[in-house]
């Protein structure tokens, strides 16, 4: 095994260092990095161009500056990386962390928002396969995927930013457009929810009723401007899911879940007062180190009470725990939200990855973050939505097809336990590998929606180097892009060898 | 060879790749009228401008706001924005905001005295010398008075006789170098006084556009472990070995990481704003300068955003920005225009003009005055206008001349001196004839531009669709590298090549473009009496000698079709109708010329 790995891991090398020397000619030679100052009519134009030839070793061959930037980059193996300045004099490095930490942020959650609703999609549609279901939502995930980001990018900034911003100054939705959501919504509900014509029928006329009245209320109450929630409904929604996880899993009748769910419930109450002050103002640890109570606790009341069940009673009780202290994150949001309006007139600003120079506490920033996180991320899950969704259905239906799932439907298990204990997990094989990669790729930045939306990233540093001829910040992009592209390769070729022994030569 | 067209920072010279690489259809504007009206689009209630200078304001108190800006993508690179690498038209954008000078360029390039700073005024002719008076309360930002010694430094920064064993090798990495050669004994004064005077070694026309005023020289000193005192008589002497110090500090002291800023204690400015905060990628926020001597600037923040062209128009519309200065384009154009009262928009032609220009080389067909007859005879100047500049603006007009613009006062009196409108109109008939004399009728002409560039493009198409008919056989050889070392132009392989110049504040920078010889004759253009009149109007100090010689130098170049000058490229930027004071200019500084001015209205 460790000579395998040993192996790749050499030609894993080989393949990066190739691959640097051949990117770092074609850069040099992908233009004339004296270019703007070749068509200047400055009268030192000369001694400019001189500058900056002797600055960027433009004299040098090839050879001679390739290597001055593989020595360089190779300190980066003891950990004193130099990877040259850019054209402007800047250290390189420093544009890197910059342009990588702001890439991280944008891709991260759009890729994990992908994975999740794309496989949930892709499980869905293969179960109702051919159903009307089915052709709408492939029909409109290939419409995402076919979007181009750029056009897309400006409908949303014209909708959910520019029209949001001007109808939140005075939130105003006529009794006609409520009606028209209301069955909109219905109708939509109907088709995921699925089972018999009346069934259906019932939750069209429900949600037709229901929302056009919740609509007008909210209004009513000025919610889009004050927005409240409040103990109250944050007990009843955590109750009512403790309630519905202990049906759904072991049933209402199993005490030692129901009761540690229960007292979950309490705590979370509990939790809500005696924490409410601090969060009035926290900081990011004080909500981590809520976060990890909020597992932690429930886990350990599950076990202690859950007897048998206790796996069942555990994971019953984290649920409740972390969706009660989400609501209560949420309740702080609402409460954080009119303050916001007043330093932020305008929540959604069409670019910028946050407000410069925004004033208030922890909650405006994290909503100011948030609501700028808001539309990339639309747009990169909904454009990469496709793939997920369409690898999961096929990886699925190839799944349900297999002896071992008819095996296990006639041994009379119910239909959730086939699908999401037999064949979902046997499905999920395939679509590990392509989420690691795609991962990889997404590192590389997502150039179009960094540029639309105004934040350097990844794609951004690599696109300027290139137009200017300026190899090192290419080649810093190179340098992470690749070794993330090889090292995830590297990474699933080992565990295609522990998985499978016959790929070991 | 000149520097000084550097040394203005942005407003002169270097950034023509800018203009260069506009390569979308974009148009002129008011035309004769454009300074005039550069009030127009100010929004409501700003202050009326008496001239194109800035506007008085009056007695001001800053306004506690915050005004967003975006010139363009680029990031923020240095405080110090006068080495080759961090000159950028968008980095002066910020740093000019920092640093005030004895003059600034008015809307139409005229050039201004900044009183606040201080005054200057011409003592003697011969040899030229100038006298400079700092202002009394004029101090950086620390509260370090500003005085002689700084002036003494801006010198030592532009001179290459302070250097490492050759001029080759300077120690100060500077983007403009010849100051130590056209004013040898450099700033005289007390080195702690208010008053210096600098004289020339040889009569310098532009004389009023040197720099004398950089970066404090206190914290250079104190940086390399000198007294003020100690630099300013290092500099003096000369003594580069003493000066080794300093000038690494110059060269690399405010090189940050992006999104750090110099520590403020090495970056007091002399300028209305300071470096406020910096977050990398996104903006650079300047605050007021609250130990500013000059007017207060009206509002307190000033934050540039680094945002693409194509983000601009919704992101204005959206108030994340309230002043925007996007490439113009019909399309742009458009866009800003439905947002109806919501924005103003500043239009105006810019101090960039575009021209064919003819390749003089030996055994070129275009050395032939007749055949250059025939081709502007048949260039559609006009058309071209009409079809690819009015789109944007009704108003445009033709350009006839090269050394001034439609919009500066003296146009029309210089053009009526130097060209009788001979080829205001087509006239097929007429080129077909000297054609067909010449026995040149088929006579291959390539157009030779940097592509792509559509505009350019077009320009072209209407030329071959015109000229052809003539006789001519037009080629577009438009290229990637038509520019570059061994390209079309190197090669001289062209007839024709259509680019543009950026004109500057300078009144002899035609000199390298028309007179035998210069580095920027790119057609090998030679006539001995052009390079006399250049000759004459650059040894002379007389603004009337200027003129004179100017009219002679552009009826010349008329009767021997150097080129044919063809408009003035177009200006675009728009601000929100709640923004006062912002003011189109035709100069390089861009539309944030005036920011400190620029206040919300209330």
């Amino acid at each position: 095994m460790w000579k395998f790995i040993a192996k790749r891991l050499g030609s894993a090398l080989a393949v990066l260092f190739a691959a640097s020397l051949l990117l770092y000619v074609l850069v040099i030679n992908s233009g004339d990095p004296l270019k703007d100052l070749r068509e200047s009519n400055a009268d030192n134009r000369e001694y400019l161009m001189a500058q900056r030839v002797e600055y960027m070793n433009l004299d040098a061959p090839w050879y001679g500056r390739y290597w001055d930037w593989l020595t360089g980059a190779s300190k980066c193996l003891i950990g004193q990386c130099d990877l040259g300045r850019n054209i402007n004099g800047v250290e390189v490095s420093g544009l890197l962390a910059n342009a990588a930490s702001s890439t991280l942020r944008l891709v991260v959650l759009a890729t994990v928002i992908a994975a999740v609703l794309g496989i949930a999609i892709g499980v869905l549609t293969a179960i109702r396969q051919y159903s009307g279901l089915d052709y709408i939502v492939t029909f409109l995930t290939f419409l995402f995927f076919s979007l181009p980001v750029f056009w897309a990018a400006v409908l949303l900034k014209e909708y959910l930013a520019i029209s949001y911003n001007d109808w939140l100054a005075d939130p105003q939705i006529s009794v006609g457009t409520s009606i028209a959501i209301g069955i909109v919504v219905g109708l939509v509900l109907q088709m995921f929810l699925g089972g018999s014509l009346k069934r259906r029928g019932i939750t069209f006329f429900a949600s037709a009723v229901f929302v056009p009245l919740v609509l007008q209320y909210s209004l009513w109450l000025n919610f889009y401007r004050y927005p409240q929630m409040g103990p109250a409904i944050i007990i009843v929604l955590t109750a009512l899911l403790a309630l519905s996880a202990t049906a759904m899993s072991v049933g209402l009748k199993e005490k030692r879940v129901l009761y540690p769910a229960l007292i979950t419930v309490v705590l979370v109450l509990a939790m809500y007062y005696a924490t409410f002050y601090m969060l009035l103002e926290p900081n990011g640890w004080i909500l981590f180190f809520g976060l990890v109570l909020a597992v932690v606790i429930p886990a350990a009341i599950g076990r202690f009470m859950g007897g048998r069940l206790r796996k069942a009673a555990m994971s019953v009780s984290i649920i409740t725990g972390v969706a009660g202290a989400a609501l209560t994150i949420i309740d702080h949001l609402f409460r954080a939200w009119p303050r916001f309006l007043d330093v932020k007139g305008r929540p959604i600003a069409t670019i910028g990855s946050s407000t410069a120079n925004l004033e208030g506490g922890f909650w405006d920033h994290f909503l100011d973050n948030g609501t700028q996180l808001l539309m990339p991320t639309i747009l990169l899950a909904v454009i990469s939505l496709a793939s997920y969704s369409r690898y999961t259905r096929s990886s699925m239906l190839e799944v349900q097809r297999q002896d071992y799932i008819r095996t296990a439907r006639s041994k009379g298990l119910s239909e959730r336990t086939v699908i999401f204990r037999h064949a979902f997990r046997n499905a999920m094989i395939p679509i590990a590998t392509i989420a690691a990669f795609d991962f990889a790729g997404l590192i590389g930045g997502a150039v179009i929606t960094e540029r639309v939306f105004g934040w350097k990233g990844m794609g951004e540093m690599f696109a300027t180097g290139l137009d200017h001829v300026d190899p090192a910040p290419v080649m810093a992009f190179f340098l992470v892009t690749g070794t993330a592209a090889i090292l995830f390769n590297l990474l699933a070729d080992i565990v295609y060898a522990l998985l499978d022994p016959r790929i070991r030569v | 060879m000149r520097f000084q067209r550097v040394s203005k920072a942005v407003a002169v010279g270097a950034a023509l790749a800018l203009a260069l690489s506009a390569c979308a259809p974009g148009g002129g504007d008011t035309g004769a009228d454009a300074s005039k009206d550069a009030n127009a689009g100010g929004g409501n209630g700003s202050a009326e401008a008496a001239n194109s200078g800035k506007a008085d304001l009056g007695d001001i108190t800053t306004a506690d706001d915050t005004i967003n800006v975006t010139v363009g993508a680029p990031e923020f690179i240095s405080y110090n924005g006068f080495t080759p690498n961090t000159y950028s038209t968008y980095n002066s954008a910020i740093v000019d905001r920092m640093f005030a000078g004895f003059s600034y360029f008015g809307t139409d390039g005229t050039l201004y005295p900044n009183e606040a700073l201080g005054s200057y005024e011409k003592v003697s002719d011969d040899p030229l010398t100038i006298k400079y008076t700092i202002a009394e309360d004029a101090k950086w930002s620390d509260g370090t008075p500003i005085t002689v010694a700084d002036s003494v430094f801006a010198w030592a920064v532009q001179n290459l006789n302070l250097n490492e064993g050759s001029k080759e090798k300077p120690l100060f990495n500077s983007v403009s170098v010849d100051l130590g050669d056209t004013v040898p004994e450099g700033p005289q004064g007390d080195w702690d006084g208010k008053e210096f005077t600098v004289e020339f070694a040889e009569p310098d026309p532009d004389w009023a556009l040197q720099t004398w005023m950089l970066h404090p020289a206190h914290v250079v000193a104190e940086e390399s472990g000198m007294s003020t005192e100690e630099l300013v008589s290092a500099i003096r002497a000369g003594e580069s070995d003493k000066l080794k110090k300093a000038a690494d500090f110059w060269n690399e002291g405010w090189m940050t990481d992006p999104g750090k800023l110099p520590d403020e204690k090495i970056s007091p400015v002399s300028g209305p704003y300071k470096l406020g905060s910096w977050k990398a990628g996104e903006s650079v926020t300047l605050v007021a300068n609250e130990n500013y001597y000059g007017p207060a600037p009206a509002t307190k923040e000033l934050t540039f955003r680094f945002l693409e062209d194509a983000s601009m128009v919704q992101a204005l519309q959206n108030k994340d920005v309230d002043v925007i200065n996007p490439q113009p384009t019909v399309d742009t154009l458009a866009q800003l225009e439905n947002l109806g009262d919501a924005v103003a928009i500043q239009k105006g032609d810019t101090l960039t003009w575009e021209h064919l220009d003819f390749n003089f080389a030996e055994g070129n067909a275009m050395t032939n005055l007749e055949l250059r007859k025939a081709f502007a005879m048949c260039v559609p100047r006009q058309q071209i206008v009409d079809n690819l500049v009015k789109p944007l603006n009704p108003d445009a007009i033709v350009m006839n001349a090269r050394e001034v613009f439609p919009f500066q006062d003296n146009y029309q009196e210089v053009v009526d001196a130097s060209y009788d409108g001979r080829y205001d109109e087509v006239d097929i008939e007429g080129a077909k004839k000297i054609l067909e004399e010449q026995d040149a009728v088929g006579t291959e002409v390539r157009i030779g531009y940097s592509a792509p560039n559509e505009r350019r493009a077009n320009e072209v198409s209407a030329i071959k669709s015109s000229c052809d008919e003539a006789g001519f056989k037009i080629v577009d050889s438009g290229s990637a590298d038509f520019f570059s070392p061994n390209g079309a132009q190197d090669r001289g392989d062209y007839e024709v090549a259509l680019f543009a110049w950026a004109g500057s504040g300078q009144i002899t920078s035609g000199q390298n473009i028309y007179a035998t010889g210069k580095p920027q004759n790119f057609g090998q253009y030679s006539n001995p009496e052009v390079d006399a009149a250049w000759e004459t109007l650059a040894s002379s100090l007389d603004p009337a000698v200027h003129a004179e010689q100017t009219k002679k130098i552009e009826k010349l170049l008329w009767d021997d079709l150097f080129g044919i000058p063809v408009f003035a490229h177009p200006g675009l930027s728009a601000s929100g109708s709640d923004i006062q004071n912002v003011r189109h200019t035709a100069t390089q500084d861009q539309i944030v010329w005036n920011a400190e001015q620029w206040v919300r209205a209330e």
